[in-house]
């Protein structure tokens, strides 16, 4: 053990994990290797190994996984299927793998013989092995486990990649997926030492870590802690920052860009916007769509230094910096004319190729900003909108507003997702989700009649009960909401989270005045309206000098959880701990000592989430890397709803 | 069935899809695929789509950096052996260089807990850890129970395998009375019939333990998704019917989708020539549009014909807003604009005898926006601009959409002279459009001696 690495190589250290734990399966299987991957792995894959390392673990040729047809194997060849361990996938994978069952009953079923191989990414789920007990493939397929943990997109931000977990946890209240990102977090742990102090948010962040502590304890290195803390936080506890429309430039990529690990595809004939309105009424003469040009923008400041300038910079100044950046440029190439003979094989020897790749960088960004603007055409308007949703200001006119814009620019998930965020902060009430839902039915058909029940799962959107039940409460329908805050609201002003409102603004003023000057607010991830939930509780650790304090600042909140060597508290318990300190207890932890902080959103972090966070990093000297399972951006998470 | 492949071969690899990638530039391995066909058309583009995927599989120069960095510099052997271990499904495995005597002991601990007394701890944590365990020791109710309450503390993939160990184990009653006194396990069954997609199953079960809104809506969309219409339409007929008999009560807005989406399936069964143009399942708006195309007498609303757009918006409960938008949308589209007038004019229900009016069920703005989108002419524009109130607005939005003839409109009535008077000097001579800005110049120049004058003098 190094203890001179540093936190950042050690995030980046998870690659190397990852590649032991896949090399130790590969190397247990013996033979003619042939691997055949779930297209959509791929991408995250690239992240853990390259091919020609594939290649010296003895895997011969690489194919993509094809539902229809199964793969023709040779008799001396091993077939390793690598799949997510999605259940429908597992399902079909096995039924075509059926004809095996049949098929050579004397081949050996030594296990070390097998010819077929399963690798579940993450976890291979105790009920598959029934599945293919119950398939007839017992002993003539092995499964195995394959959690190649976070993944290290960028300087600050890693990834899980695992896309339906927010599905399975928070639509169908199914924790299977949780195992894994205990064992994942247990590997940080391992890396990185324990944290002083966890701070969860939220009945799952809650369950994540019982489920640490059950898996046991872990050896751990041998230098001090990275981290200071850990923030656990659920989605659920703030979907404000996942359903507001960020004003950052890497957001707003998310917005309108497919990000697929780690780096999105600029597309020019679609993109996640045009995709999500109907076809007929687009308002597009025929004949002129655009030719496809695609390529590739990667979000990693390490490797292109444009994204990392500008990443989490307001996009009106990001989009402002890459044209000075082109027009710069320019003139660099002009002088190219003004140079003598000499001077000119110099340059293009040694500084052309280096321009030449600048170039190429800076013109991505403009043509990708460039469909930006294009595509969230009324972007003040749309803002001006959710900063009166977020306020609660003439309710009435939101609802005409967003039924208009459903009317004359519909948006399969994004104008789901103002009414979504319309009743996280105002409350909607049943009769005008049943207006609103026959307008989207009608716009998108009926079959997405479900959406709205499994949005109101997610606690989105109100549940709605049939008559019989609600008549017999008719004093609850009585229309009266104005007195009443939303459970959104009274946390988000608890938490000082709202910045636009005039009361908020005050309150502001009297506790923290720098707070309020525009520039020293991570609220400008959302144009100074919101701050995200993680980064108001990383500046709450980071600013907190005893538990006392940390008491008062998070009265009143439930669901918050601390866990200290492990125990669990809440705030308020473990301050009083040490007022009635009669036994001898361990001192208090707050100041934290060591100021890196570790956040963990169950459910899709955002990038506004991860702007913000950075910027209080900055503010505050210290470290902080966001985490998740995977980055979403909000018309992600509605889309989650669509499945099936 | 390897003979059979190797013959056809050949022929596989021609007509096949699938292309394999290999990693070999000196083709050491005899795949008749070279570069070239690698790169084009129906070959899977593993690794290879184009130049930056590549570089990034070849390893970029961030994660390049990396080989400086071994993995014992981050990790402890302890600790990467843990890791290894972890990730094994059993454990059965003998630590090597035990003693016999160990060995024993380890032996007899394992046909202890297999055999007679199960150890719960130790299977709920091997659960945890993803180990395959025998669950079949867990014998008697109780036990099974206790395991499942065990595990639904910390959740996870165990839950459901121990669920469905004890709906294998125990008959319908007990295991449905296990689920209905758990409600975090049936949440996880549930999932698990979901995603397994056994609808039929899902849908029994939903019932069971009365849910009957989503069993409802479970329903109806395996009855929508039915390739077939006239199945499609039975299975909603019957959804309906079964419903309006029940008495359970479904929530009314389900209740009229559904009667709406049969409807639906019933005019694309009678009109199929309008819809065969379409989408294979093509929404209500989208219908609509199909409707307006056949549309012919835009002069009358039409409440008789089954085709008609007016009588379809009705039944399918579209708002006059979308029915406006659609219309108007598809109209332009199809350069019939002497139809717009007819799509925005409302009688009077009250009174008939009233002459019709202009009646806008969305913003006028963004008609004209999309009208200018749609490359409507200017006389179009201009008579939308024309209902607009807000001059300033109008002003602005005319010379948004260059419509000179409104923007001399909006002047005239901003009282903005000097404007036109600019104005007119940048049209073309003899124009249509200078005629029209001369002619506003002097109505305006006459009625600068009417009112405000006066009311200055006084």
């Amino acid at each position: 053990m190094d203890a001179s690495v540093t936190l950042e190589r050690k995030l980046q250290g998870f690659q190397l994990v990852a590649q032991e734990k896949l090399q130790a399966i590969l190397c247990s299987i013996p033979g003619k290797k042939e691997l055949i991957l779930e297209p959509e792995l791929i991408k995250p894959l690239e992240h853990v190994c390259t091919a020609s390392w594939l290649k010296l673990k003895g895997i011969q040729r690489i194919y993509k996984y094809d539902v229809k047809q199964r793969l023709p194997r040779s008799a001396d060849q091993v077939h390793i299927y690598m799949i997510r361990s999605q259940l429908s996938t597992y399902q079909s994978l096995l039924r075509q793998m059926q004809p095996l069952a049949m098929e050579t009953p004397h081949e050996s079923t030594d296990m070390a013989l097998q010819l077929f191989h399963i690798i579940c990414v993450p976890s291979c789920y105790a009920y598959f092995h029934m599945l293919l007990e119950q398939a007839g493939l017992w002993g003539l397929v092995q499964l195995h486990h394959y959690n190649w943990d976070f993944i290290y997109l960028d300087r600050g931000v890693l990834s899980l990649e695992l896309p339906n977990l927010y599905e399975c946890l928070y639509l169908q209240n199914n924790t299977s997926g949780l195992p894994a990102v205990a064992q994942s977090l247990r590997l940080l742990q391992m890396l990185c030492g324990k944290p002083t102090v966890m701070l969860s948010f939220g009945s799952y962040s809650t369950q994540l870590v019982q489920l640490l502590q059950a898996l046991g304890s872990v050896p751990e290195p041998s230098t001090a802690a990275d981290f200071g803390a850990w923030i656990i936080i659920d989605r659920d506890r703030d979907y404000a920052s996942s359903l507001l429309t960020p004003a950052i430039y890497a957001g707003l990529l998310l917005e309108v860009f497919q990000l697929r690990a780690g780096e999105i595809l600029i597309d020019n004939a679609q993109n996640k916007i045009e995709s999500q309105k109907l076809k007929l009424l687009q308002g597009k003469i025929p004949g002129v769509t655009p030719k496809g040009k695609t390529s590739v923008i990667r979000l990693n400041s390490a490797c292109d230094e444009i994204y990392g300038d500008i990443r989490y910079k307001h996009f009106a100044q990001a989009s402002s910096l890459v044209h000075a950046q082109v027009k710069a440029l320019g003139l660099e190439l002009q002088k190219l004319n003004d140079l003598q003979l000499e001077e000119m094989h110099d340059y293009v020897a040694r500084k052309l190729p280096k321009l030449t790749e600048l170039k190429a960088k800076v013109l991505l960004h403009l043509s990708a900003s460039e469909i930006v603007i294009q595509m969230l055409g009324n972007y003040r308007r749309l803002q001006a909108l959710e900063e009166d949703i977020l306020n609660n200001v003439s309710r009435k006119r939101l609802l005409t507003e967003i039924d208009e814009l459903l009317t004359t620019d519909g948006q399969r998930y994004n104008t789901l997702r103002l009414f979504c965020l319309m009743h996280l902060c105002v409350g909607v009430v049943p009769e005008e989700l049943q207006s609103f839902a026959r307008n989207y039915c009608n716009l998108f058909g009926h079959r997405n009649l479900g959406v709205f029940q499994q949005l109101a799962q997610a606690g989105l959107l109100p549940m709605l009960l049939s008559d019989r039940k609600t008549s017999t409460k008719l004093l609850a329908n009585l229309p009266l909401p104005k007195f009443q805050q939303t459970e959104f609201q009274a946390n988000a002003n608890r938490l000082k989270l709202l910045t636009s409102s005039e009361d908020a603004a005050e309150a502001n003023a009297a506790s923290n005045p720098q707070l309020v000057l525009s520039k020293s607010c991570p609220s400008f991830v959302f144009n100074g309206m919101y701050i995200p939930l993680a980064a108001q509780l990383c500046s709450i650790m980071l600013n907190t000098n005893n538990a006392e304090q940390l008491a008062n600042k998070l009265a009143m909140i439930e669901g918050l959880q601390l866990s200290v060597a492990g125990q669990a508290y809440t705030p308020k318990s473990y301050a009083s701990q040490f007022k009635a300190a009669t036994t001898i207890v361990p001192s208090d932890v707050f100041p934290l000592r060591q100021r890196n902080l570790f956040v963990f959103v169950i459910g899709g972090a955002n990038y506004a989430e991860i702007a913000a966070c950075d910027f209080v990093a900055k503010l505050s000297g210290a470290q902080i890397t966001v985490a998740s399972d995977s980055i979403l951006a909000g018309s992600d998470l509605i889309a989650a709803a669509f499945n099936n | 069935m390897e003979a059979q492949f190797e013959s056809t071969d050949e022929h596989y690899w021609n007509r096949s899809s699938r292309a394999a990638f290999s990693f070999d530039d000196d083709d050491e391995i005899d795949v008749a695929i070279d570069d070239g066909r690698l790169g084009t058309g129906l070959s899977s583009a593993i690794f290879n789509d184009d130049a930056v995927s590549e570089a990034s599989f070849d390893n970029s120069s961030a994660l390049g950096t990396l080989n400086h960095l071994s993995i014992k510099s981050i990790l402890s052997d302890e600790a990467l052996n843990l890791v290894l271990q972890e990730q094994t499904l059993d454990d059965h495995v003998m630590p090597k260089g035990v003693t016999p005597e160990e060995e024993l002991k380890l032996l007899r601990r394992q046909i202890q807990s297999t055999l007679y007394s199960p150890n719960l701890e130790a299977t709920a944590q091997k659960l945890l850890h993803g180990k395959t365990v025998p669950l079949e020791m867990f014998k008697s109710l109780h036990e099974k129970e206790q395991l499942l309450d065990t595990l639904l503390v910390n959740g996870g993939d165990a839950v459901i395998g121990v669920l469905l160990f004890l709906k294998r184990t125990l008959n319908a009653t007990q295991f449905h009375n296990i689920l209905q006194s758990r409600p975090k396990a049936l949440e996880h069954y549930l999932s698990y019939l979901r995603q397994s997609g056994d609808v039929s199953n899902y849908i029994v079960e939903l019932q069971r333990f009365g849910r009957h809104q989503e069993a409802a809506l479970k329903q109806f969309q395996s009855a929508l998704a039915c390739s077939d219409l006239s199945t499609r339409k039975q299975q909603l007929q019957r959804l309906i019917d079964a419903y309006a008999s029940a008495g359970v009560g479904v929530i009314a807005l389900y209740e009229q989708v559904f009667s709406a989406a049969l409807k639906l399936q019933q005019l694309q069964e009678k009109e199929k020539d309008i819809v065969a143009v379409l989408t294979t399942q093509p929404t209500p708006i989208e219908v609509l549009y199909g409707l307006c195309t056949q549309h012919k007498n835009w002069k009358e609303q039409d409440m008789l014909k089954l085709s008609s757009p007016q009588r379809f918006a009705a039944e399918q409960d579209i708002s006059p807003a979308q029915y406006e938008w659609t219309a108007m949308n598809e109209r332009a589209h199809a350069q019939a604009y002497a139809d717009l007038e007819c799509i925005f004019e409302r009688v009077a229900n009250w009174n008939p005898l009233k002459p019709k009016q202009f009646h806008i069920s969305f913003d006028l703005a963004l008609a004209v926006l999309r009208l200018h989108e749609l490359q409507a002419p200017n006389t179009v524009l201009q008579l939308f601009l024309s209902k607009m109130s807000n001059t300033t607005e109008k002003l602005a939005l005319a010379q948004r959409v260059k419509c000179i003839k409104a923007v001399i409109d909006a002047m005239v009535g901003l009282k903005q002279q000097q404007e036109l008077l600019h104005l007119k000097l940048t049209l073309p001579e003899r124009s249509e459009e200078q005629f029209y800005c001369e002619n506003a110049l002097k109505t305006l120049q006459s009625k600068r001696w009417t009112t405000d004058n006066i009311k200055l003098k006084l």
